[in-house]
């Protein structure tokens, strides 16, 4: 028996979010966000 | 005039030693103590692995570093504590061992008046048969190992192109490993490289793990907040697993790894064998075995070090069920239980307890996936008690201890799925607190809202822009403290 599982039913990104993933501006604008939020996790891990 | 002695130069230990060199005055000595003479940034080695970066884009010499800093490095192994001295003289000191071509073998004793174990873990392959790059698994947690992977890996390729099929197996080569992160990233990456070599169709990739579910990663899982929703890591990461067309052996602890077959028992006791062309297994981790004795020389080894061998500090180490866990647990000065100026930094102090549910099968054998204690944290710890120490030097005893509980602490992870500058992914997630506290956040354990999850090129952009940065503050090229841990 095998033992190997699969995931069928997770959700899968459309094909806008694929698209939306690899799109160079839309990602530089995702990155100075995630910049922002690296920073406040940061900030609360400084004591 | 003080002596501090640093054992280990990993992120922990290192940090600890460049923020205490800048603290205090160059008449106050400052020793590191580490048998390898390079720093690693260990988060790119899935990238040595898989051929897309070289040992030298991910290691630098020490030594120049530390000479420039005024800072005494010693190439060597500490194998004994003394944290009492001797009946004739109770100044404490470490035994170290000289790793280096000229002294190596060389034996002496170190004295300090504060310790910092940084040391870091010891792979501990030897706990499953079979596993290492000495047996039948290669491995990414050295740049070395990282480089042997990246030949078989090569080969692997090759064959695939000469129209062979193969399976990979990449995961926990141990029912109690940690770093899922590292290998969730590395299974990644390889998939990546198939899909750019044209080869994906013919190879099956299997991630085999000791996490009860995708998603879990040692920290009992996390939940995303994300526009008013939560979504689980589980189906976060069971998403991608699917798109990409992973396949996944869960809840499963590898019990010995014979040429081409990993032998595994599941959590219901069923037992099970994955065949492999290549795998690429982690070891479980463990203490450096470092001994310690009092000073009239009786073994106190068991008071002052756990017996996973990681330093006891101010944690609360009574054994208690998963529901009885608490955030305060875990410790926040990092100091030794037995000896005021003894602390353990990083992976080196013992946690209290896992983080996600540990389970075991109806044969005995323990699935527990360990807490992960990754750069930022260990980072943090090493500077809070390099203050703490650096107060201790300016000001005396009652100078202000400071802390940095995993559980007041957030952290940020960038787990690759693939390098590229256009075809790069990766996923970018935050958690706080790192520590799952549900007395203050309910069931879900963390805050919801900083507790967050994206995949894309910006999360790769983002891996990179973190690898260049935190080599240059390894470095300690100018204004290096500006960056944070």
């Amino acid at each position: 028996m095998s033992n190997l599982t699969t995931f069928p039913n997770a959700p899968q990104p459309t094909a806008a979010e694929i698209r939306a993933r690899k799109n160079v501006l839309i990602q530089f604008a995702r990155f100075t966000v995630l910049n922002l939020k690296m920073i406040v996790m940061v900030t609360k891990g400084h004591h | 005039m003080t002596r501090t002695v640093i054992l280990g130069a990993g992120i922990a230990g290192h940090t600890a030693a460049l923020h205490l060199r800048r603290m205090v005055g160059k008449e106050h000595e400052i020793v590191v103590v580490s048998p390898n003479s390079k720093w690693n940034w260990i988060p790119s080695n899935i990238w040595v692995g898989v051929g897309q970066m070289t040992v030298k884009q991910v290691t630098f010499p020490l030594a120049p570093i530390y000479k420039r800093k005024h800072i005494d490095f010693r190439q060597a192994l500490a194998f004994e504590l003394h944290p009492e001295g001797t009946i004739e003289n109770d100044k404490p000191y470490v035994r170290i061992r000289y790793t280096d071509e000229a002294r190596s073998g060389q034996e002496s004793d170190l004295r300090y008046d504060y310790l910092i174990t940084a040391t870091g873990p010891k792979l501990n392959f030897g706990a499953t048969p079979g596993l290492g790059p000495e047996g039948n698994t290669w491995s990414v947690c050295t740049a070395g190992h990282a480089t042997e992977t990246a030949k078989a890996f090569e080969g692997v390729i090759a064959k695939l192109k000469g129209g062979e099929r193969q399976t990979l197996l990449i995961g926990m080569g141990h029912g109690t490993c940690t770093c899922q992160g590292a290998a969730f990233e590395y299974t990644f990456n390889v998939e990546h490289e198939l899909v750019k070599e044209g080869v994906r169709d013919k190879a099956e990739v299997i991630y085999i793990t000791n996490e009860e579910r995708l998603g879990d990663f040692g920290m009992d899982g996390m939940n995303f907040g994300h526009k008013g929703d939560v979504i689980p890591s589980q189906t976060f990461t069971e998403s991608l697993f699917q798109e990409r067309g992973v396949k996944a052996i869960l809840s499963a602890a590898v019990e010995k790894v014979e040429p081409g077959v990993a032998h595994y028992e599941l959590v219901d006791g069923t037992k099970g064998v994955q065949p492999f062309d290549f795998a690429m297994l982690l070891p479980p981790f463990r203490g450096v075995d470092m001994q310690a004795f009092d000073r009239d020389g009786n073994d106190i080894t068991g008071e002052v070090y756990a017996p996973s061998g990681f330093m006891k500090v101010d944690a609360d180490y009574t054994a208690k069920p998963y529901e009885e866990w608490k955030a305060s647990d875990w410790p926040k000065t990092y100091q030794s239980v037995r000896y005021d100026n003894v602390w353990a930094a990083g992976i080196a102090f013992a946690p209290p307890h896992q983080m996600s549910k540990p389970r075991t099968s109806p044969n005995g054998t323990v699935i527990a996936p360990a807490p992960p204690r990754t750069g930022m944290p260990s980072g943090v710890i090493g500077r809070a008690v390099a203050e703490t120490i650096a107060g201790r030097i300016k000001h005396g005893a009652n100078a202000k201890v400071h802390t940095a509980s995993m559980a007041d602490m957030g952290a940020a992870c960038i787990a690759s799925a693939g390098k590229g500058w256009r075809t790069g992914t990766a996923a970018a997630m935050t958690v706080f607190p790192i520590i799952p506290d549900k007395e203050k956040y309910g069931e879900m354990g963390r805050d919801t809202k900083a507790t967050y999850g994206e995949i894309g090129l910006s999360a790769h952009w983002m891996k990179v822009m973190l690898h260049y940065l935190f080599i240059y503050k390894a470095k300690a090229r100018p204004f290096w403290y500006l960056i944070p841990e």
